[in-house]
Order: structure tokens, then C-alpha cells, then sequence
């Protein structure tokens, strides 16, 4: 069981010695029990910091935003950045490492186990709480406790908990600075991969059935793209309006760019951006799930990156998130990779 | 003549342009028959493909997409052929995911000196590609 107040003593204590310039955390939301990103300077809102069930936000996103922000203003940083992060995070922010986005000394991982729990999934509360708006949630072995105009309701974590949470092989962050929490690495909530195991049950036709209904109703928003933390690049391949303008760009130049798909939210298009967003993210996705948990009409992205992830494992032995030394998926081989496709 | 004999299903062939660009040449000075239906596109190796090309082909239309490289240790750059077998595999996992038939996407390796083996690939892929009609899963719509 973590106590936050180590955390909140934490944070206080390195912003208080200028160890570090900011806190990345989780506080108090305004909406009912949800939690929000906090970004802690002084060290008297230190007190703010909350863990809770519904601190679900993968906060490396905000290290990204960070870095964009510091080679915008060309500015260096003076001291590390404090980051609160999950078994999941954790593992973004080492791929983030991988790919050398920032220095590891730039980075103080105060990292939190998940221990028997993980995050709660608001869909999955909805129907255990009457109607009512729960305004606190918070752990208690593995259960969790929400609070609502009723009083307290204790359920127990695997009934409400996101899926990937049940799911999830490593509730630990092996990458860290400081942790808290026990390392309950090898617990089963459920079968890794399991909704992903039940949709392939299914054939083609209905596969894509399901998919095609999904694709159709993918409105682009690029909020899968907004919330996560490896969609960092500047020029995104498949959103020409981010394709960078400077004062010598001409009008030809602009007219001739590639267009790999058009900005349009119809199907052909969607599946498109889908797909190669989910390649994109092959070997670098860690399952934080936050995709799945921004999308406005809920299409189950999860099961794409799921399926890459499956693979890249069960084919190629290869675990995202594992090392900061590790090769990265698609830029490294083996010699006996699957070829019996290959005629 | 009934609409599925009309139908020739339309191949985009990414080719290495070390091994089977020069595969499908020797095909043609060859003069060994196989079907037109093959566009070839040559590509400086396989591993430069990137899975957006695929994508984009049959988001453009194609009904089937062929990857052709050298074969497992002939590659000119050494490994690109051993990151291609990567890349294609998990787009293929990928397109067949969600339900597209697997059959659209084929990967082979074809050496510069096997230009029958190129017109067998092509043979049989339009053979394969000729009973799944055409692609319309992954084909942007007409504009009207």
C-alpha cells in the first residue's frame, strides 16, 4: 500500500533543494473523483499530489511537451524534471530513452507499483454506482473505494478496472529513481492479451465487419495522437496541415507535397491513419491504453496496438519498454525471424 | 462475357532494384509469358519500403501488392532484406487483422537470376487475386 504522503514528502523535499525544477504528478481534478496532471514548482503545492485509482494519465506525454517547449524557446534545462510514473509510464519513458528523445539525467523517475490494482475505468464504474457521481476514489488492497452522495462503496479492483490493468504483465516501473509500492510483477488478473484473444476467434468477414464499423465512425480528432507520448514528431506523415512552412516554402513546393492520405474522415482514409499509426507505434507502444480512453467515440485502438505487440513478442521475443540499451523493433533483426510467409 | 471475366485484378510490385527489377527484366528478354497485370515500381531494397506504401497502394486502389527482394544473405546493403522480412510480416499480421484477405499482400524473394521464378510469383498471385474481386476495403471512394 502506498502512502501519498511519501510521495507529497518527496516532491517537497527536491523542489525545496533545487534538485529538481518541476514536479510532474497527479492532484485533485474539478470533475467529480478524477484525477488530473499537476505540474508542481513551488514546493507548498507539494501537498497537492494525490495517487489514486483514477490517476490514469500517462504523464511522460507532458516530458515530450516539455522538451518541445524548451527547443522552441532554445532554452537548456537547469535541473532534472520529477515525474510520477506507473509501471506503463515508466516503460514510455524508457522507450522515449531508446530513441535518445531526452538524457536520462534530465528525467527523476519517482516511480509508484500499481501492486494488486491498477486504474479504474469509468464505463466499467458507471452501472456499480446507482447514478450517482463518485467524488473520491481511492485504494484499499485490492479494492477500491468510491465515494458518492450514497456514502462508500467498496468493489473490488478487477470489477472496475481498465483492461489493460487486468491485463498488464508488469504493474512495476523497473526503470526508476525512487519507487513506491511493492513489485507484484507476475500477478494474473487476467490472461495477457485476453480481448485480443477473443476478437481473433473470429474470421475474416466478421473482423472486418467490426473494423469497418469502427473506421466509419472515426471522426480524426487526433486526440489518440494528442495523448500519446511516442506520437511526438513535428510532421506528422499523415496530417498535411502539420507539414512545416517556413519563409521559403513556395506555393509549388506546397502543391507537390506528398499527400500519403487526405485530412477527410471517411473510412479509406481513417483505416489508413489507423494503421499506420498502430506501425508507427509497433515495439514502442507500452499499453498505458490512454488512446483508447481519449477517443471521443470510442473505437478500440488498444486491440490494434495489442496485436503488434502480440506479435512483435511472440514472433521476434521482443518486449517494448524493456531497456534503455535495447534495440528498437523494426531496426533490428534476427536471424531467425518468421520468412515462411515468403515465397 | 460475364462482369468476373472482365475483372484483371491490378498488382503493384514493389521491386528490389538489385535482384527482381532485374529478375522481371530477364523475364521479358526471356520472353516467358505471364500476366500483364503487374505495375512495377523499383526501389533502391526492400527495406526502404516502408509500410505506408502498402497502405497508400491499396488505399489508391490496388487490389493486390506484391514485395519482392533478394533472397536471405544476398541483400546489396547487407541487412535491409532482414528488416524488410520485419516490416512486412507485421504489416501483413496487420491487413489481415482487421479483415482484409490475406491473399492481397504477398512478400517473395527473387533473385536476379530467376526471372521464371518472377513470371511463376506474378502467375500465381493474379491467380490467387483473380477469385477475391476487387479491392474496395482499403480504396478511397470516388469523388463525385
Amino acid at each position: 500500500m502506498i502512502n501519498v504522503q511519501d510521495i507529497r514528502d518527496t516532491a517537497r523535499d527536491m523542489l525545496t533543494k533545487g534538485e529538481v525544477r518541476a514536479v510532474i504528478g497527479y492532484r485533485r481534478g474539478s470533475r467529480g473523483m478524477l484525477a488530473e496532471p499537476a505540474f508542481i514548482t513551488d514546493p507548498a503545492q507539494a501537498g497537492d499530489l494525490v495517487w489514486d485509482p483514477t490517476c490514469f494519465h500517462n504523464l511522460s506525454l507532458y516530458l515530450v511537451e516539455d522538451r518541445k517547449f524548451l527547443t522552441h524557446v532554445r532554452k537548456t534545462a537547469n535541473a532534472p524534471i520529477a515525474i510520477v510514473a506507473k509501471g506503463c509510464d515508466a516503460r514510455s519513458i524508457v522507450v522515449l530513452l531508446q530513441e535518445h528523445y531526452f538524457k536520462r539525467e534530465d528525467v527523476y523517475i519517482i516511480g509508484v507499483s500499481c501492486e494488486g490494482a491498477g486504474v479504474v475505468d469509468e464505463r466499467k464504474l458507471a452501472p456499480h454506482l446507482n447514478g450517482f457521481q463518485a467524488t473520491n476514489a481511492a485504494f484499499d488492497g485490492d479494492d477500491f473505494v468510491f465515494t458518492t452522495a450514497e456514502g462508500e462503496k467498496c468493489l473490488p479492483a478487477r470489477e472496475v478496472m481498465a483492461d489493460r490493468c487486468l491485463e498488464c504483465r508488469i504493474p512495476f516501473p523497473k526503470e526508476h529513481n525512487i519507487v513506491f509500492g511493492e513489485d507484484k510483477t507476475g500477478r494474473q488478473l487476467a490472461e495477457p492479451f485476453a480481448a485480443l484473444t477473443r476478437f481473433e476467434t473470429q474470421g475474416t468477414a466478421e473482423r472486418w465487419d467490426f473494423w469497418s464499423h469502427h473506421f466509419d465512425r472515426c471522426i480524426r480528432c487526433f486526440a489518440c495522437r494528442s495523448v500519446c507520448p511516442m506520437c511526438y514528431c513535428d510532421e506528422c506523415v499523415v496530417d498535411s496541415i502539420t507539414f512545416p512552412v517556413t519563409t521559403e516554402t513556395t506555393a509549388e513546393d506546397k502543391a507537390n507535397r506528398i499527400r500519403w492520405i487526405e485530412r477527410s474522415a471517411v473510412r479509406s482514409e481513417n483505416i489508413t491513419y489507423l494503421m499506420t499509426r498502430a506501425m508507427h507505434l509497433a515495439g514502442r507502444c507500452t499499453d498505458c491504453g490512454e488512446c483508447e480512453r481519449a477517443c471521443p467515440v470510442n473505437v478500440p485502438i488498444r486491440l490494434l496496438n495489442n496485436k503488434m505487440e502480440r506479435e512483435a513478442r511472440e514472433q521476434f521475443g521482443f518486449e517494448p519498454g524493456a531497456s534503455i540499451g535495447g534495440p528498437s523493433l523494426v531496426a533490428s533483426f534476427l536471424d531467425n525471424d518468421p520468412g515462411q510467409f515468403i515465397r | 462475357m460475364s462482369e468476373q471475366q472482365d475483372y484483371e485484378p491490378r498488382i503493384v510490385a514493389f521491386l528490389c532494384k538489385w535482384c527482381s527489377s532485374a529478375g522481371s527484366d530477364l523475364a521479358g528478354v526471356s520472353r516467358i509469358q505471364y500476366p500483364a497485370n503487374a505495375t512495377p515500381i523499383t526501389v533502391p531494397c526492400t527495406g526502404a519500403i516502408s509500410p505506408m506504401y502498402i497502405l497508400s497502394a491499396f488505399n489508391k486502389g490496388a487490389d493486390g501488392v506484391l514485395v519482392s527482394g533478394c533472397h536471405i544473405g544476398d541483400c546489396h546493403y547487407i541487412e535491409g532484406n532482414y528488416l524488410a522480412r520485419r516490416k512486412m510480416h507485421l504489416i501483413m499480421q496487420l491487413i489481415e487483422f482487421i479483415g482484409v484477405e490475406p491473399n492481397r499482400f504477398r512478400m517473395s524473394w527473387v533473385s536476379a537470376a530467376e526471372g521464371a521464378k518472377f513470371a511463376q510469383v506474378i502467375t500465381d498471385f493474379v491467380d490467387d487475386l483473380q477469385p477475391l474481386g476487387p479491392q474496395d476495403k482499403l480504396k478511397k471512394a470516388e469523388r463525385v
